[in-house]
């Protein structure tokens, strides 16, 4: 009987972490008004969403033991994110492109690459989730790091800019019309071996 | 009089109590054979034996330390960190395997061989419950130094090997039962973790469902051509899809349906067939026409683990 308290009382911590997880998601999209419920209650999204942050302990400072406890576990089970794939609407698909600047005034155009196709998949997944506000405080390092990535197979460039684009994809309608994907900067970044600037 | 009355209602509630807590502990605790368990080991050892492969190419690119790989493996562990210093990471075997003079190299190709070791002896389930552990501690360090460029296949993988690591390993079809001749395991402890397996995937249908419903795209059947466009998940070409056009709506409204619906029809005997095979379809569908052949193969594994492997009462013995 005492195992099964055990397993009973693990079975009930555990899900209610997935149930937090879950909701915490689902407010989050409806919060940031990307779903088709009405804006009025967004503000309620929010505030439910930062409820559920603080019973999970993502409120407390890094160094707090609860939170630190919490987010080992949700990691380890792998339940540290919500279910909400290509919900409520599929993302956008973005793109990077790298114009390599030689020192003779050549222009050549890359992108970053990988070999194989699961980890060309992985890297569509990390640009897809630039764009994201989370990732605002890394995303220009991120980007100098594609770049770098690419940069290392033309030792010789003088300059990089780095664009990153959201590709727009056409309608069923639009692509009857002949409309193809259309790209559309969302900003980009000079990079040089001795300094740097934003555009 | 009165302390009497007031005496016979709580032990009515405690009654009910009694009542309401036996029936919940039978129902996480149900008696089952270990079938589901060996359909979950090969699916899993399948599963990681790929997902190494498949990486096999990029392995060192995609973990490497900046400077020398696609990103730095140093960001992805910096924000795993941000959340907690005790998340595994690559990071860790790397500082190890540099008190034993290896290099990074060396500690990530050790990794790599390791990973696929461990998917193998769980194919043929040797070494079962070491492999299992093995698989989740290299798979959740790499879904952690690699965490900008995971995605949901990760989050699956690493929840499914959690659940195969805890669970009653080995079982009876496995080599270690073979060759140590292991002691049938409590039909109790391997019910409740096909138990927790099946309300896992009840909850990610279910938020699945209810998440896909609050976007526009899903009824009028927009998102599933987005998705089937996607560059890297355009498999099929539009101009075939175009001719499909009428049927996107009416697809996208019952891939919601039938995901919200699943905590429910799943149970029922009924119709547990039926909601199983159109998942499975929907799966095996998105494996092929979008080209995510590992998040469709941990889905199927799942699925068919927690429901396609029939209920057989084991003979009864209890947790104590």
């Amino acid at each position: 009987m005492h195992a099964k308290r055990i397993y009973a009382a693990w079975f009930g911590i555990h899900f209610f972490l997935i149930t937090a997880v879950c909701l915490a998601g689902v407010f989050s999209l409806v919060a940031e008004g990307a779903t088709i419920l009405p804006s009025s209650i967004e503000t309620y999204a929010r505030k439910a969403e930062i409820t559920i942050a603080w019973l999970l302990g993502k409120q407390a400072s890094s160094s707090n033991r609860v939170k630190q406890v919490i987010a080992t576990y949700l990691h380890a089970a792998g339940i540290q994110a919500g279910y909400t794939f290509f919900a409520p609407n599929v993302p956008s698909h973005h793109r990077l492109s790298l114009e390599f600047f030689y020192e003779d005034g050549h222009v050549e155009y890359e992108s970053p690459h990988v070999r194989s196709k699961a980890a060309a998949l992985r890297l569509d997944s990390l640009l897809d989730k630039l764009p994201e506000e989370r990732y605002e405080p890394i995303r220009e390092v991120i980007l100098k790091m594609l770049a770098l990535s690419v940069w290392r197979e033309h030792p010789d460039v003088k300059r990089v800019r780095a664009t990153f684009e959201t590709v727009q994809l056409p309608s069923i309608t639009e692509f009857e019309h002949g409309k193809a994907e259309t790209h559309e900067p969302m900003f980009s970044f000079d990079f040089s071996l001795r300094g740097q600037e934003q555009q | 009089m009165s302390s009497l009355t007031s005496y016979a209602a709580v032990n009515v509630q405690l009654n009910r109590l009694r009542r309401g807590w036996q029936r919940f502990v039978g129902f996480i605790f149900p008696s089952e054979t270990d079938t589901w368990l060996t359909v979950f080991r090969i699916g899993l050892g399948l599963q990681i034996t790929f997902y190494a492969l498949f990486l096999r190419s990029d392995w060192h690119y995609l973990f490497a330390s900046s400077g020398k790989g696609l990103v730095g493996r140093e960001l992805g562990e910096a924000i795993s960190s941000f959340d907690s210093p005790l998340i595994p990471k690559f990071g860790w075997l790397i500082a190890v395997g540099r008190n034993l003079n290896m290099s990074e190299e060396t500690v990530l190709t050790v990794a790599w061989v390791s990973l696929l070791s461990a998917g193998c002896l769980l194919l043929f389930g040797l070494l079962s419950r070491p492999a299992a552990i093995v698989a989740w501690f290299i798979h959740l360090c790499a879904a952690e130094s690699g965490g900008l460029l995971a995605y949901g296949a990760d989050n699956f993988m690493t929840t499914a090997l959690f659940y195969l690591m805890l669970s009653p390993l080995p079982d009876r079809y496995s080599f270690d039962h073979w060759v140590a001749k292991t002691k049938p395991k409590n039909p109790q402890a391997l019910g409740f973790w096909r138990r927790v397996l099946q309300v896992h995937l009840c909850f990610v249908y279910f938020i699945g469902g209810v998440a896909k419903f609050l976007g526009n795209g899903w009824w009028d059947g927009s998102n599933l051509w987005r998705s089937l466009i996607r560059p890297r998940f355009n498999v099929v070409s539009p101009d075939l899809l175009v001719h499909f056009r009428y049927v996107l709506p009416l697809l996208g409204i019952s891939i919601c349906l039938l995901e919200v619906s699943y905590p429910v029809f799943i149970w029922l005997k009924r119709t547990r067939r039926i909601w199983l095979g159109c998942i499975l379809a929907m799966h095996a569908a998105i494996g092929l026409m979008m080209g995510l052949y590992l998040f469709a193969l941990i889905m199927i594994v799942v699925n068919l683990t927690a429901f396609g492997v029939p209920v057989r009462p084991a003979e009864h013995r209890r947790l104590e």
